[in-house]
């Protein structure tokens, strides 16, 4: 289990709510600026999530990468995208040699090479992008546009929330959020929305951004295959441990139209913060107890946590008045 | 067949409880695999009363099951396929039918006596049927629990079936 340390990189998900309003489910996806298109992130937690990613990958093949044979074209497009990414974002930790097709790729983090000919999956062991996606700590899911909808062709993930490669290889945007309850006020469902819109605005060049959050005890991913291992953990909260079991789970997500395939690329940067670490920044406690008091019961249901959300917000009120007392 | 094409399972959209004539198609193909008993394509065949093209076929041997791609790979465009047939019969022609270029809303499938569900247990990937009314059921690869969920994936041919632990479940 690992926390984000540097606050100043945790994607705090209410940033934009405004003071005194509470969260609800909105379209609110974000066009990225030029000059901030990436998501190869460096955090100091880099090493023990790579470390953990690839321990997944390894003892469970099956649940954690899944893809489809006639995949290979465009995920070369993506493991392309994603060197280029590392490479100009911080030229001190990666590299890329190029001859003609033959590339070097070089990871001083990891002190870790990569040799292979781009577009010759019988040059590598593992599928381009379960190779490439192996030095980033972000999960990666693409989606090909086929009859007006996205169908999930290609997924690595190792922090899941309610998702799997596995079971939901295969699906259109729509079944994928089949259990999504929400519809927008005109009635339409909320997920269709959201599909349309990411149809029509992610665009080559043109990548957006959203952030999704959520509550977890005690627990790393929480993916159907070990439900029967976190669900009851769930009961385990109480107002006294859950600044220690309690996280505020946040995903922050990229969407690419990769301009090759016109698939579109999902990168999923899931970050955690412990209850108790939400008192390094006041505001923040503050707020996330307000919103966290005022959660919809279908809301909380959707998203998992209402076994834990009395003992949460429990503690938070006590640490608002605790914090208060210091800094008066 | 490619990953997304239609598969039928016990809430699929083909599946109806009476045929209802496609006045927008060309010619209607009827595909009869049960004994004529139980057949309901005589009242089908008064309702089409002359108005539109239509071909009977009549199957009641492994042959005539061989040469079925055969029969559906010859039809033109415009032409609706009604089947009638137990859910196993119906399962080899509606499967033959999508390889065969027919959309799912091309297809109207009755089914005789039971449909079959089926769960995939996401602790082990291990599919297996269950009953129609079930909401819970015991994996028999893993021997886990599994609540039977609404979602079904046609890349694994079954319903979700999330393991959980007896020992823990709320009393609410």
């Amino acid at each position: 289990m690992y926390k984000s340390t540097n606050l100043d990189l945790f994607s705090y998900p209410f940033q934009t709510i405004k003071e005194g309003t509470n969260y609800r489910y909105s379209n609110d996806l974000r066009k990225l600026e030029k000059g901030q298109q990436d998501c190869v992130v460096i955090t100091p937690e880099y090493k023990k999530q790579i470390i953990r990613k690839r321990e997944l990958l390894k003892e469970q093949p099956d649940v954690r990468f899944q893809s489809y044979p006639h995949t290979m074209e465009m995920q070369w497009e993506v493991a392309e995208m994603l060197i280029t990414m590392a490479v100009e974002r911080y030229p001190e930790h990666f590299q890329v040699e190029k001859n003609g097709n033959h590339w070097t790729f070089h990871n001083f983090i990891l002190n870790e090479t990569e040799s292979f000919i781009l577009g010759d999956a019988s040059s590598i062991e593992l599928e381009p992008l379960d190779l490439i996606g192996r030095h980033f700590a972000t999960d990666f899911v693409l989606m090909v546009h086929r009859d007006d909808n996205l169908y999930l062709e290609v997924a690595q993930e190792s922090y899941a929330a309610l998702f799997s490669p596995h079971w939901n290889k295969g699906m259109s945007f729509d079944e994928i959020h089949g259990p999504v309850p929400f519809v927008s006020r005109t009635g339409v469902p909320l997920a269709e929305r959201v599909r349309n819109f990411l149809l029509r605005n992610v665009l080559p060049g043109e990548p957006w951004t959203r952030i999704n959050w959520n509550l977890m005890a005690n627990r790393w991913d929480v993916n159907y295959e070990t439900l029967d291992t976190w669900g009851p953990t769930r009961s385990l909260v109480t107002p006294e441990n859950a600044g220690k079991l309690v996280r505020l789970r946040v995903e922050e997500q990229f969407f690419y139209r990769m301009p090759r395939s016109n698939a579109i690329l999902f990168v999923l940067n899931t970050q955690f913060l412990p209850m108790e670490d939400l008192a390094l920044r006041p505001a923040w406690l503050e707020q996330t107890y307000s919103i966290l008091s005022d959660i919809p019961k279908p809301m909380a249901d959707y998203k998992g946590f209402t076994p834990f959300i009395e003992p949460t917000v429990e503690y938070l009120k006590n640490l608002v008045e605790k914090v208060k007392l210091q800094t008066n | 067949m490619v990953y997304n094409s239609p598969v039928l399972f016990d809430q699929s959209e083909t599946i109806v409880e009476s045929f209802t004539v496609r006045q927008d198609r060309r010619k209607l193909l009827i595909i009869s695999a049960v004994s004529k008993d139980t057949d309901i394509i005589k009242p089908f065949i008064y309702d089409i009363n002359g108005l539109k093209e239509y071909e009977l076929i009549e199957m009641n041997d492994e042959l005539q099951f061989e040469n079925i791609s055969e029969i559906l790979d010859r039809q033109k465009m415009g032409t609706q396929l009604y089947i009638s047939a137990k859910w196993d019969d119906a399962g080899k022609i509606f499967t033959a039918a999508i390889e065969a270029g027919f959309s799912e809303d091309e297809i109207q499938t009755h089914i005789s006596g039971e449909k079959r569900r089926y769960v995939y247990c996401l602790k082990c990937y291990h599919l297996q049927e269950v009953e129609a009314e079930e909401t819970d059921t015991i994996c028999h690869h893993c021997q886990i629990s599994l609540e039977i969920g609404p979602f079904f994936s046609r890349e694994r041919k079954g319903y979700i079936g999330y393991p959980y632990n007896p020992a823990f479940v709320p009393t609410t």
